[in-house]
């Protein structure tokens, strides 16, 4: 027993004095600041003047209209669906996309973007010459963008937007929103409907979010709720990613410098195993800590300042979840991490045979956006049963619209008692694959191994 | 030479690693406050046999008993373990490291305290003490690596090439730290293929071959009993007596003097008396012994060794 503790011991102490924890815990709230905060600020920079846009409009009926809309820089408040793919998909992948692109959205329309528009003459002139001298406009840069408002735009619904950069999805998506209202304006104006009625339908509703059932306060929601849902899934994915390569690392170490030889001939492997993973698991408990005790203290702090940051409040049970969750995730992935580490013979193979596994916690992570939408729905109770996912969807779960407690505690037997398969599983390949230099077992002598008595 | 109970005693043990049999049916016994050598070429098992030794392994038939009981992890508390393959934790300081593999052994607290300076001391390295084991020179690790084998102060030190490496006056250093260990009454178990280095410190031996083994006993006994008589002569006259061949098998000439290696059954001392006899003068005559390199290469054949 003391030997286990001098195991676990060494591990903590070295690695929490060690230069990377620091930079860890330093550096991780300010990365997760950089890749939020700073989109968002790009996002906001327009270079450039105020976008240039001629209309032809053919029905005589909608240019005052879309140039007012544009003017007063209401993005299309309804079905604007498809153009938030886009959006989505412009604003460069990667695992935060939902998040940044309810950021980016905000923040494109924050700074009312500026528009010149003007009036095309036609003239009598033919379409096609009209637009080709259009073209001719944006190819000079007299203009950056022309609408067509054909003549039967209001029945058939179709209007034509040329820019020369499509790809700035920010204002086609003004553009479409003033058009949308216009030609809506338009078509009411044509059925009688008069502009105080039209002001009285256009009333914007603000729907005030509140969490059903959250006590006597009832305090609204401004989507710190998805923020805190989507950050503890967040951390732990990160968390159980950085740890469980940490833990390949250390085993790694032990078996290219031949060390494991030296600690087989004083202490269990098994024992040796289970402390060094129990080791690495304080070392991230105490990084949480550390950062748990920043937010509080800096939540205190705006708050003896008068400053009106409204931290969403959070139960203090869900910590525990968040610690228990994290703990099982981390004793899976770090526990198979574990396995890879003592049958791989250099870190670069154990980065090759670690990827599926990196691939099922991907999987697991990205399973977060549908159990975030309905969280108890049934796909997103059996997903929070399997152990491999259910450290990110079962606490998605508890944070968003609380399970039964039946199921939780299911969630997490089913869990440990994976973790405590693996743990045997990983301790008998361990014990004999540490030994073994000189090339990295295959999957058959794995298996002896196991059955090895 | 084995009144005492013997500190280690194998029985029959084999161990093998699929269909490849790495130690096949050995025993041997070790007797209290001496030095055993286990020799054999590289790759004749003799890893695989400390293994089982300090219970890293167990043996697949026939049993390990170290101090009359099985290895067990208390027991491997007494034993003390210089790999052959060996390394160090390369971010962590020299001093921390060391306590760190005592208290693997149940050896913790003032006591490790004390017996840390004083080895690094031994070893001429008490100022590299707060350093990473990444600024030591191979050499220097290799020395804290001994002392990791010896500061828990353990009854049966095991070493697997100890002074592989190491230059000759570090060689010397641990070498005379070995044999102060002895004196303390320590038995250890010395593993190599440099058959010097063994004939210079072990008092018994084993050679092991492709598994097997082929030899053992007191560096004495196993001498006599190879039975090569070979005389290293220098004399003026009488050499009509060498060209008996019922005498002498063989001449080898040396630059001052030539070896007679003695036909089987032949007596040194009946060479003697018919060289004087014959009115030899003779300056040097003296019994040559083989040396353990000769039995080595004579019992392994020089093909298969490296």
């Amino acid at each position: 027993m003391s030997k286990f503790l001098a195991v676990v011991k060494r591990e903590y102490v070295q690695r929490v004095r060690s230069r990377m924890f620091v930079l860890v815990t330093l550096g991780a709230p300010l990365m997760f600041a950089l890749f939020t905060v700073v989109p968002i600020l790009i996002a906001g920079i327009r270079a450039g003047g105020p976008t240039r846009v001629a209309v032809l409009d053919e029905t005589g009926k909608l240019f005052e209209r879309v140039r007012d809309s544009a003017a007063t820089g209401r993005v299309g408040d309804d079905d604007d669906d498809d153009e938030g793919g886009e959006a989505q998909a412009a604003a460069a992948g990667g695992a935060m996309n939902q998040n940044t692109k309810a950021r980016l959205e905000q923040a494109a329309k924050a700074p009312a973007q500026s528009y010149e528009f003007e009036l095309v003459e036609t003239a009598g002139a033919p379409p096609g010459e009209v637009r080709a001298r259009l073209d001719e406009r944006v190819r000079r840069d007299e203009l950056d963008a022309y609408l067509v408002f054909p003549r039967d735009v209001l029945e058939r619904g179709e209007a034509e937007y040329h820019a020369r950069n499509l790809g700035d999805v920010f204002t086609r998506g003004q553009m479409r929103g003033a058009v949308v209202r216009a030609v809506r304006d338009a078509r009411l104006d044509e059925r009688g409907v008069t502009p105080e009625v039209m002001r009285a339908v256009n009333q914007p509703v603000r729907l005030k979010a509140t969490k059903a059932g959250g006590g006597a306060g009832g305090e609204e929601d401004r989507g710190q709720g998805f923020f805190l849902v989507f950050g503890a899934g967040f951390v732990i994915y990160l968390s159980i990613l950085m740890y469980g390569q940490v833990v390949l690392g250390a085993i790694i170490e032990e078996k290219e410098t031949r060390i494991a030889e030296i600690l087989f001939s004083s202490i269990r492997p098994f024992a040796l195993m289970s402390g060094k993973l129990i080791g690495v698991s304080l070392v991230a408990l105490t990084q949480f800590a550390i950062w748990g005790v920043v937010l509080v203290g800096l939540g205190a702090y705006f708050a003896a300042k008068g400053m009106a940051v409204s931290f969403p409040r959070i139960p203090p049970g869900i910590f525990l979840y968040l610690v228990l969750f994290f703990l099982l995730g981390y004793f899976i992935y770090a526990t198979i991490y574990a396995l890879v580490g003592s049958v791989v013979t250099t870190a670069q193979e154990g980065g090759q045979l670690a990827l599926p596994i990196i691939m099922l916690l991907v999987v697991g992570f990205y399973m977060a956006f549908p159990v975030i939408r309905s969280p108890n729905s049934p796909f997103a109770v059996w997903v929070s049963m399997v152990p491999f996912f259910a450290p990110i969807t079962m606490l998605i779960r508890i944070v968003s619209q609380t399970p039964p407690l039946w199921q939780i505690a299911l969630s997490l037997v089913i869990g440990f008692a994976t973790v405590a398969l693996l743990l045997w599983l990983a301790g008998r390949v361990y014990r004999v694959g540490m030994l073994m230099y000189g090339k990295r077992a295959t999957i058959p002598e794995v298996l002896k191994w196991v059955r090895q008595p | 030479m084995s009144l005492q109970k013997p500190t280690l005693k194998l029985e029959l043990v084999t161990k093998r690693y699929g269909d490849f049999t790495a130690v096949d049916g050995l025993s041997l016994q070790v007797s209290p406050g001496r030095i055993f050598g286990l020799l054999g070429p590289n790759g004749a098992g003799k890893t695989t046999t400390i293994r089982m030794i300090v219970g890293i392994t167990a043996p697949d038939e026939g049993s390990v008993e170290l101090f009359g009981r099985r290895v067990t992890p208390e027991l491997q508390n007494r034993i003390g373990y210089l790999p052959e393959e060996r390394g160090l934790y390369k971010k962590m300081r020299v001093g921390e490291q060391l306590k760190f593999f005592s208290e693997l052994k149940g050896f913790s607290g003032r006591p490790a305290e004390e017996a840390l300076e004083r080895w690094l001391a031994k070893v001429k390295l008490s100022e590299w003490r707060r350093k990473k084991a990444s600024e030591l020179s191979k050499g220097m690790q290799q020395k804290i690596q001994f002392i990791v084998a010896v500061m828990h102060d353990p009854d049966l030190l095991v070493l697997d090439e100890p002074f592989s490496g190491l230059d000759p006056v570090n060689v010397e250093l641990l070498k005379d730290l070995v044999l102060e260990l002895k004196e303390a009454g320590k038995t250890i178990i010395f593993s190599t293929h440099q058959m010097e280095v063994a004939e210079r410190i072990c008092d018994d031996i084993c050679l092991i071959n492709r598994s097997r083994k082929i030899l053992s006993g007191s560096i004495r006994e196993v001498k006599s009993g190879f039975g090569r008589n070979a005389v290293a002569l220098r004399h003026a006259g009488g050499d009509g007596v060498l060209e008996d061949p019922l005498l002498v098998a063989s001449i080898e000439r040396h630059s001052d003097h030539l070896e007679a290696l003695l036909a089987p059954g032949a007596d040194p001392q009946e060479l003697l008396r018919r060289l004087l006899a014959s009115g030899a003068r003779v300056e040097r005559f003296e019994l040559v012994e083989p040396s353990l390199n000769d039995i080595f290469i004579e019992k392994v054949g020089g093909a298969d060794n490296e």
